[in-house]
């Protein structure tokens, strides 16, 4: 997915766009090497040239061969520059030059009034025909080797590639440091997301740019949130508390009362201890609902041997169920891992058996099942009891929803329990159906299997990772 | 009468307490934040401790923790109902026992009675003979334990467990039966307590050689001391 990255985006194009203008450069500059020459040329070197060829047709008609001869050692000597001398109609009056010199020659001779150069791979040679001051008709032809008229830096092919490699490393500091920002700010929000309330991006992303800028509407948001979910969890906590404290008194003053009181009445005793029992019930469920929807609950990362929850659960749900003359077992145990908090899915998975429990005839047995498929753990409840309405199926796991009101209070259900599976579940990844199988109601868990890992927790180390919600 | 220190910020709550345990032949004295909770538990004898986790000014589970490094008094804690985490550090804490809290007052008295039970003398220490099995040494009578020579400081609840293991090694002991021995009550629908208490005494204990389980469990059905050579 690198090519995906904003990192590797500018980068490649910004690579691109230094390659595409180093090339275009390359070739402007080729292109204009040759012809930039004769502009240049005219304005200062040429009255410095005719200076320099009268100078020497006026040494050679004046001074004598043997001057002129100097004249000619002395300028190759100290500035390099080759000096011909011809006569009018050609004849080399000291040394012919090479090939270029005579094809200059040739050209001045047609056309006789014009100054002439020619200029081959850098070096000019250049020629006009000169009169002396005595009279005589010269041409002169002088080869400047000092003066460098080549292009100030020549492209070759291992030029331009390392020029393109350079900008390649600077293109990719420039990536380097143009998304840094952004891979730091992203980090940020992902540790929030996962849960670490209390990250912030603070100045790390410098004081002034639109990511900076980002970085402060980040924290600034972060801030709310983090406020938001830490009043409801104090709300919640604050409820719990205030609910159950009464409650808790409740029934210590019930305990007096019942002491010193007839038998007669005991049954309005009973009933109220039961009816407190069912509201401290609902008010724990309602409360642990409400953890789980409000996002205040975290899924660790740790690894829950499932199989290890749903046996203990059934080995006490089945010593519950016996006084009833009800029975829950296993029929299927796969080993399956899976991420999340040991806690809350135990609870989950309670809450669906206990279901079962409930609405299985008596006389018959709550079937557990833990399927290992694949990358699913699959785990299957089933109760032999009288099953559900089509229509209500999929609102069972709604909070509150009865299917038969008058069955739901005379097996003393909350109405709660399932849906705090339903977000347990959902919480972890996972997925809960219900339907109607023969004689009974299936309800069936699917949890992504954790992947596999080479270090296995010791199976009775609790974990509680989830933020504690102080209540009570 | 038994003498016990409610620790708990409900002074009502409290107050109704205290008339209740009167007629259960307990006297009740109370403090209502953690702080004087801990020095009236420290300045005082006290049969068992009653400990609220949710506390004004220093939270129980602190308390708890000061508390067990100068004391060994039986601590029952009072937590959240659904608060599985509370209760699972206050017994690595080093508590006793847990009741969720709103709590029956005569399931307060039974959990009572039970830590009674067993930390005067009745129960485990009924033959007061030391025992040794490898390299772990448990007197009875002073109901203090070495392990490998070095002295380990067991809660009450941790004792009896190891007590229990130490009378019948490489034997699988139910979790009912362990409840009932370590806790002296029975267990309870949904009690996870005493496979707290079993990895806290592991803990303490550590492994043999460093990587072999002293305490394994057995699925679905408790779990057993391993001698030293058996590893399965």
């Amino acid at each position: 997915m690198i090519h995906r990255t904003l990192f590797f985006k500018i980068f490649i194009w910004f690579w691109m766009a230094a390659a595409v203008i180093i090339g275009v450069f390359a070739l402007m500059v080729r292109n204009s090497y040759n012809q930039s020459f004769p502009q240049r040329m005219r304005s200062s070197f040429r009255e410095a040239l005719n200076l320099y060829a009268e100078a020497a047709a006026h040494t050679y008609d004046h001074d004598g061969p043997q001057a002129f001869a100097e004249f000619v050692a002395k300028s190759e000597r100290e500035s390099g520059t080759l000096v011909y001398l011809f006569d009018a109609s050609g004849h080399p009056i000291s040394g012919s030059g090479d090939a270029e010199v005579a094809a200059l020659l040739q050209t001045i001779l047609k056309e006789p009034p014009q100054d002439r150069y020619t200029l081959i791979s850098g070096r000019v040679t250049w020629g006009r025909p000169v009169t002396a001051l005595s009279g005589g008709h010269y041409i002169f032809v002088a080869r400047l080797a000092a003066v460098s008229l080549g292009p100030p830096f020549a492209f070759t092919p291992l030029r331009i590639t390392v020029s393109i490699l350079i900008a390649g490393l600077g293109c990719y500091l420039l990536a380097l440091y143009l998304s840094a920002p952004l891979k730091k700010l992203r980090e940020t929000v992902q540790a929030f997301a996962q849960g670490n309330l209390s990250v912030r991006v603070g100045p790390s992303l410098g004081k002034r740019g639109e990511v900076a800028d980002l970085g402060r509407d980040f924290d600034h948001m972060a801030e709310r949130i983090s406020n938001l979910i830490e009043s409801q969890k104090r709300l919640l906590a604050d409820i719990s508390h205030e609910l159950r404290s009464p409650l808790a008194r409740l029934s210590v003053a019930l305990e007096l009362a019942r002491k010193n009181s007839s038998a007669a009445a005991m049954g309005p005793l009973n009933r109220i201890e039961q009816e407190s029992e069912r509201l401290n019930e609902l008010v724990g469920q309602l409360l642990a609902l409400t953890r789980l929807e409000s996002g205040a609950e975290r899924v660790p990362a740790e690894t829950v041997l499932l199989e290890d929850v749903v046996q203990q659960i059934v080995d006490d749900a089945n010593f519950e169920a016996k006084p009833l003359h009800k029975e829950v077992k296993i029929v299927q145990l796969d080993k399956c891992r899976v991420n999340g908090s040991a806690e809350l899915l135990r609870s989950a998975i309670e809450n669906v058996v206990r279901n079962g429990v409930r609405y299985t005839a008596q006389g018959t047995a709550v079937e557990v099942g833990l399927y290992w498929k694949l990358d699913t753990a699959e785990l299957s409840v089933r109760d032999r009891g009288p099953g559900v309405p089509e229509s209500d199926l999929e609102h069972i796991f709604e909070p509150f929803y009865r299917v038969s009101e008058a069955r739901d209070r005379a097996s003393g259900g909350a109405g709660l329990g399932l849906s705090i599976a339903d977000r347990t579940v959902k919480l972890h990844g996972g997925s809960i159906n219900a339907r109607n199988v023969e004689g009974g109601l299936q309800v069936i868990i699917k949890m992504p299997l954790a992947p596999v890992q080479p270090v296995a927790t010791a199976p009775d180390q609790t974990a509680f990772s989830p933020a504690p919600l102080a209540s009570g | 009468m038994t003498s016990v220190l409610l620790i708990d910020d409900d002074t009502e709550l409290t107050k109704l307490l205290e008339e209740y345990l009167e007629e259960e032949q307990f006297h009740l004295d109370s403090a209502h934040d953690g702080v004087v909770g801990l020095q009236k538990a420290l300045a005082n004898q006290y049969a068992v401790v009653v400990l609220d986790v949710m506390l004004p000014g220093m939270s129980g589970l602190d308390v708890l923790k000061q508390l067990r490094q100068k004391s060994t008094v039986p601590v029952l804690m009072l937590t959240a109902r659904g608060s599985e985490l509370d209760r699972i550090l206050g017994l690595e804490l080093g508590a006793d026992d847990y009741l969720p809290k709103p709590f029956n007052p005569r399931e307060l008295v039974a959990r009572l009675r039970a830590i009674l039970r067993r930390t005067t003398g009745g129960g485990a220490a009924a033959s007061s003979k030391p025992v040794h099995l490898a390299d772990v040494e448990l007197h009875p009578e002073s109901r203090s334990v070495t392990c490998g020579g070095k002295a380990v400081t067991l809660t009450g609840a941790e004792f009896d467990l190891l007590y229990t293991f130490l009378r019948s090694p490489g034997k699988i002991i139910s979790r009912e039966d362990l409840t009932q021995a370590a806790l002296g009550r029975p267990m309870s629908p949904m009690d996870r307590s005493i496979d707290v208490h079993v990895s806290n005494l592991r803990r303490k204990l550590g492994s043999y050689d460093g990587n072999h389980e002293r305490i394994k469990a057995i699925r679905g059905s408790g779990y057993v001391y391993l001698l030293p050579g058996e590893q399965p």
